[in-house]
């Protein structure tokens, strides 16, 4: 079973600390990191494209020192290398421009408003990993228990 | 270290079995090629039962290692001549398990479904049909049951599921929480998917499997196995559409099934409607027109290439792996068959002592025990070389039908396994809805399995009674 990594960044460890536990079911199928800048998770996706591991999902905050957390979207959604990746965009002060940009530029498939709530945070985590595991073709029967089962039959008929 | 074991048992059995002095084995005068063939139904065994690799991946080392081994164009040293040294096989014979008339038969039926899937035929069709069983649960279930069944006869069951899985989803999420129905309906889907796929050939690959051991004078064609299949199919659905509204009652008390659409009435539509219905009728008028299933099944694949109904990106998308594991069994049935293996080693073991009907009940119940636990198609692989072989030597089965009436007992036993989540990719699907517990699984799955083989082998009985095999 191929490793699949999820990344949180968030420039409060905090809510990092928070996001994480949200996730923490999902946590033995899949590899959760965390980054508390943009600078730091270009760095990690480098070196995990360089291990070969995959980065099934970003969930980035926006408002973050140096570079924001929309910059950071688009920047991937530019990359070949990591257009796979789906992208959840978490925050509570992304100004009007900042969300159309995101939509637009980042291709973001999930815009989340702070507070979130835990279960719909996963649940969606939950569905974009599916669509994920399709799409790139890998045995959606390893990682069953954790996917998300209405999106997996509307996929793969 | 159970871990390791997956992987060392299958190179390290295979290994000492090839280093044995052929004096070892209890069969007499066994060949170097005989004994190659032993080694890798071991490998093949071990591979499919453990699965350190896919199990496609474990047919496609078959056929390789059958060509480097047991081939007229091997490696050198394994072509030395010797008086042990046997029957090798023809390389172009290995080869063509590739293309084997049943793969062809398959790839027929692959083209019809996505054909189907693509111009949304299926989930048209679907709509119509669940029409007439009105809103209330029970016949609600009964609905979607006989549909599940008759599109897994053409369509894979693992595809069937997904689809009637999809369109049964916003219901359950309306049923209240402890609604024992909620469980009923989330498995009458894979029963369904599972008991249907054995009303054709093309139904699930098993049944393709033993087609291939069905030659000469014990033919099967296309038509003559839904006479008797889809009678079993109605009969077996019916039995567990009953067990199911008994064990799972809805407290519902109405059900809407939504599925939006309209029928599809482009010129292209219309040839995948035509070309469904024709292929199935050339099917099921057996040899009046004088082709036979195999030539058939080409058709659509002709038709939907030409009309690039199905094009170079949707031809990507068929599920080789399925191909190639029913590809692998054909190449192990053919080592043991042309080495001589087979016969041999069914000789050398006194089968002729026991009792018929014994070896037809423990012959099925082996398989249905192993379909519960590994791959269907893989479970068809490893036995029916072997049965075939036991059927063709043992002439006191012949009262009882002979060769054909043990193949189909266990042809059949194959389907019949669905007691667990990991016995067929239906009912991992339908476990991961997250509606059903393993044991309401078994329950379900285990009554049926053993209610099935039962009926198997009535079947077989009233078709030897009626002189058909």
């Amino acid at each position: 079973m191929t490793t699949i990594n999820i990344i949180c960044v968030d420039d409060q460890r905090e809510v990092l600390s928070a996001v994480v536990r949200d996730l923490a079911p999902l946590a033995s199928y899949f590899n959760i990191e965390e980054c508390e800048s943009a600078g730091e998770c270009e760095e990690l996706l480098d070196e995990l494209d360089a291990n070969g591991e995959r980065v099934a999902l970003i969930i980035s905050d926006h408002v973050m020192p140096v570079k924001t957390g929309v910059q950071l979207l688009t920047d991937l959604a530019n990359e070949p290398r990591f257009r796979s990746i789906r992208k959840i965009l978490l925050t509570g002060l992304a100004t009007h421009a900042d969300t159309i940009k995101a939509v637009n530029q980042a291709h973001i498939d999930h815009y989340l408003e702070k507070a979130w709530d835990g279960a719909e945070l996963l649940q969606i985590s939950k569905q974009l990993l599916t669509e994920f595991v399709v799409e790139q073709g890998l045995d959606y029967q390893d990682y069953l228990s954790v996917l998300d089962a209405p999106t997996l039959y509307k996929l793969i008929q | 270290m159970k871990t390791y074991s997956k992987y060392l048992l299958p190179i390290l059995a295979p290994l000492i079995i090839l280093l044995m002095p052929l004096s070892w084995f209890p069969i007499d005068q066994l060949t170097i090629a005989e004994q190659r063939i032993i080694a890798l139904f071991v490998l093949a065994a071990l591979c499919w039962v453990l699965e350190p690799i896919p199990i496609y991946a474990t047919s496609v080392l078959i056929i390789v290692l059958e060509l480097l081994l047991v081939s007229d164009k091997g490696l050198w040293f394994t072509k030395i001549p010797s008086p042990d040294l046997g029957t090798l096989l023809s390389y172009k014979d290995i080869m063509a398990t590739f293309s084997s008339p049943i793969i062809m038969l398959f790839l027929g039926g692959f083209f019809l479904a996505m054909a189907a899937t693509k111009y949304r035929l299926d989930v048209n069709l679907a709509r119509v049909l669940l029409k007439p069983f009105g809103q209330q649960p029970k016949f609600v279930m009964l609905g979607l049951m006989v549909i599940t069944a008759t599109f897994s006869m053409f369509m894979s069951n693992t595809a069937t599921t997904a689809m009637m899985l999809a369109i049964l989803t916003p219901v359950l999420a309306v049923f209240a929480k402890d609604d024992l129905g909620k469980v009923g309906f989330a498995l009458a889907i894979p029963v369904a998917a599972n008991v249907g796929g054995i009303g054709t050939p093309i139904g699930t690959p098993p049944n393709a499997i033993a087609l291939k051991y069905l030659v000469g004078d014990n033919l099967i064609t296309f038509g003559e196995w839904m006479a008797f299949g889809v009678p079993f199919v109605i009969i077996l659905l019916f039995i567990s559409w009953l067990l199911l509204s008994y064990l799972f009652p809805a407290e519902t008390d109405k059900i809407n099934l939504e599925i939006k659409g309209r029928f599809l009435k482009t010129p292209q539509a219309i040839i995948v409607y035509v070309t469904f219905t024709l292929t199935i009728l050339l099917w099921l008028m057996g040899g009046i027109h004088g082709m036979n299933a195999y030539v058939v099944a080409l058709i659509p694949v002709a038709i939907f290439s030409v009309t690039k109904i199905i094009t170079k990106e949707d031809l990507k998308k068929i599920s080789w792996d399925v191909l190639w594991l029913v590809s692998g069994g054909i190449a192990l049935g053919l080592g043991l068959e042309k080495t001589g293996l087979a016969a041999n080693a069914v000789a050398a073991i006194p089968f002729g002592e026991f009792s018929p009907l014994v070896i037809i009940a423990g012959a099925s119940l082996l398989c249905l025990l192993m379909a519960n636990f590994m791959s269907h198609t893989a479970t068809a692989n490893l036995l029916m070389p072997i049965v075939a072989a036991l059927g063709m030597s043992m002439h006191s089965l012949l009262p009882y039908g002979g060769q054909v009436a043990l193949i189909l007992c266990v042809t059949f036993a194959a389907s019949l396994g669905m007691s667990l989540p990991i016995s067929t990719p239906p009912n991992a699907l339908a476990h991961a809805s997250g509606h059903i517990n393993t044991q309401q699984m078994a329950k379900v799955g285990v009554s049926i399995g053993i209610i099935g083989l039962l009926m198997t082998f009535a079947m077989v009985y009233v078709l030897q009674l009626i002189g058909f095999i």
